[in-house]
């Protein structure tokens, strides 16, 4: 795809869009958001939908961070606690190192 | 590029016509260029042959730089596929599981019957492929769309998921990682579905690429794991030998649905064809990027042939065999595939782009063929006794098959297949240089001679 050919109501269609399927738990999305429309939204001179489209941007930003934030403590705690936790360890692994107590 | 050899023709042709008109008027322009011939005789000769040269040219640039375009891609899959079976051993081991394509076991008493039994796997092997086609083309031709982009969806959907579910367990494994359920499903879960987006419906190019990549790659290793010996190597062969006659026979499958696809001025699904520009059917404009990479062709203007995909019918085979092996996998895998493959031949041919597309041209080649390409340099430096020496040898034979094909692309203008040449080269490569080339530079190793 390229944004370059598109029509300015496509791209803010297409960020919103982007920006409303990241609430799905999909923060990959929010960042592909991000990386995609960070040229158009603040590198490009003014059009009409640009300042929307830095809303969007925005936003998606924030949510990563936040998923960031929050999946980096989960899997600190995971992964320092996981031996400590016996059974409820093992049954939340997907993988179980081997020679680890 | 595209802007410089653009640039580049309308220079030659604005330098053309000035040398005629200066001509007329003065002499000395092209006079300097002639080496004294007599200006007035030479001004049309000159121009025509400028501007047949700025042809060829053009053609051998745009032939080059596409093969570039192509390497890195083929390059990245085959570097994934051949990472993953040197370090994860899972992909190596031969649980004993076969696909049910290949009901024949190799573990038998005699050589003959081992030959035998592999022999008849291939033959099953490329039935399964030329019947899954066949369907696919029947499909096109009904204009069953909506059944063949649903088929489409779901192997990716397996693809995605499921492969790459297993492939990420492995991985861990190997490198002896412990992992969450919790973790390990927003990771599957992200993956899958920016994938899917990615490839069916609106996304970066650059994304959509290195999905097709690792798609084309996890395929790959499945092959790799679930197909014996003799049988791989003979399939490999048995799907050139296809991919030759499908493509270039009158009848055809993948040559049917090309002309099928030209007629109705349609593109085909691209989500199983890999594409060096924005290959999106419904959206085809690209201005800036596609100046960069190449775009699609400009049906209108040039002979877009040039840009046809090379690589069709192999990818149909690849990916046919691929899904059918799944024991779970349904049948759409399979069609997935060989629809990707066709379309992959149809893309470059269907469709003028809704504006004016005078950038360059883009290639298209399909997922079939970075799947073979990678399983064979994957079957390389897993079972070769050469190790490396065979792994590179392979890898080499197989892009300088890629080169000549493309040449050939950019020679006859039409849908190529892209597998027998590259894959006749590495096969080639791979057992002169297994037999030949490693017994002959240990013995130099071993009395210390070098060369």
């Amino acid at each position: 795809m390229n944004l370059e050919r598109m029509p300015n109501e496509e791209k803010l269609s297409l960020c919103r869009r982007y920006y409303l399927g990241g609430f799905a738990f999909l923060p990959f999305l929010w960042l592909v958001n991000v990386l995609w429309f960070f040229k158009e939204a603040f590198l490009k001179p003014a059009y009409t939908e640009q300042q929307q489209i830095k809303s969007y941007i925005k936003k998606s930003a924030m949510g990563l961070i936040v998923w960031v934030a929050v999946l980096t403590t989960w899997i600190t705690i995971f992964q320092h606690f996981r031996a400590r936790w016996g059974e409820v360890g093992d049954y939340l692994s997907f993988t179980i190192p081997l020679g680890t107590s | 590029m595209a802007d410089h050899v653009e640039n580049a023709v309308n220079n030659v042709s604005s330098d053309g016509t000035e040398a005629h008109r200066h001509t007329e008027t003065s002499p000395g322009r092209t006079e300097v260029e002639l080496n004294g011939q007599p200006p007035t005789a030479r001004p049309p000769q000159v121009l025509t042959d400028t501007e047949e040269d700025e042809d060829e040219e053009l053609t051998l640039k745009y032939g080059a730089k596409h093969v570039i375009m192509l390497f890195i891609p083929v390059t990245l899959c085959m570097v994934v596929v051949v990472a993953t079976i040197k370090s994860v051993s899972f992909y190596t081991q031969k649980d004993g599981q076969q696909l049910i394509y290949t009901p024949f076991r190799e573990d038998t008493e005699t050589v003959g019957q081992r030959a035998l039994n592999s022999m008849l796997n291939a033959f099953i092997m490329i039935g399964v492929i030329l019947v899954m086609t066949m369907v696919l083309v029947v499909l096109y031709k009904y204009r069953c769309y909506k059944v063949i982009q649903a088929w489409l969806f779901f192997s990716n959907l397996l693809l995605l998921f499921f492969f790459s579910l297993i492939y990420l367990g492995e991985v861990f494994k190997t490198y002896n990682v412990a992992m969450d359920y919790l973790t390990l499903a927003l990771i599957i879960w992200n993956f899958g579905v920016v994938g899917m987006i990615c490839i069916h419906w609106k996304g970066p190019l650059r994304l959509q690429q290195a999905y097709l990549i690792m798609i084309s790659a996890l395929m790959a290793l499945v092959f790799i794991k679930y197909l014996p010996e003799w049988t791989a190597w003979l399939i490999l062969a048995a799907i050139s030998v296809y991919d030759l006659l499908a493509v270039l026979c009158p009848k055809g499958p993948l040559r049917i649905l090309v002309e099928t696809a030209q007629e109705r001025n349609e593109t085909i699904f691209p989500a199983l064809i890999y594409s060096s520009t924005m290959v999106w059917l419904f959206n085809m404009a690209d201005s800036a990027e596609t100046r960069n990479n190449s775009s699609h062709p400009v049906p209108e203007q040039e002979n877009q042939v040039a840009v046809a995909p090379t690589a069709q019918p192999e990818d149909d085979g690849g990916f046919t065999p691929a899904w059918v092996d799944q024991q779970q996998h349904q049948l759409g895998p399979m069609q997935s595939t060989e629809d990707s493959r066709r379309q992959i031949q149809e893309l470059p041919s269907a469709r003028p782009p809704p504006e004016e597309d005078d950038e360059e041209r883009g290639v298209k080649l399909g997922l079939g063929d970075f799947i073979f390409y990678s399983m064979l340099v994957g079957k390389a430096s897993a079972t070769a006794s050469g190790d490396w020496n065979t792994t590179l040898a392979c890898f080499v034979a197989i892009l300088i098959g890629l080169c000549l094909t493309l040449l050939l692309l950019a020679i006859f203008k039409k849908a190529l297949p892209a597998l027998p040449i590259s894959i006749t080269f590495g096969l080639v490569f791979y057992f002169a240089t297994d037999n030949l080339v490693r017994p002959f530079m240990d013995q130099l190793a071993v009395h210390q001679f070098y060369i």
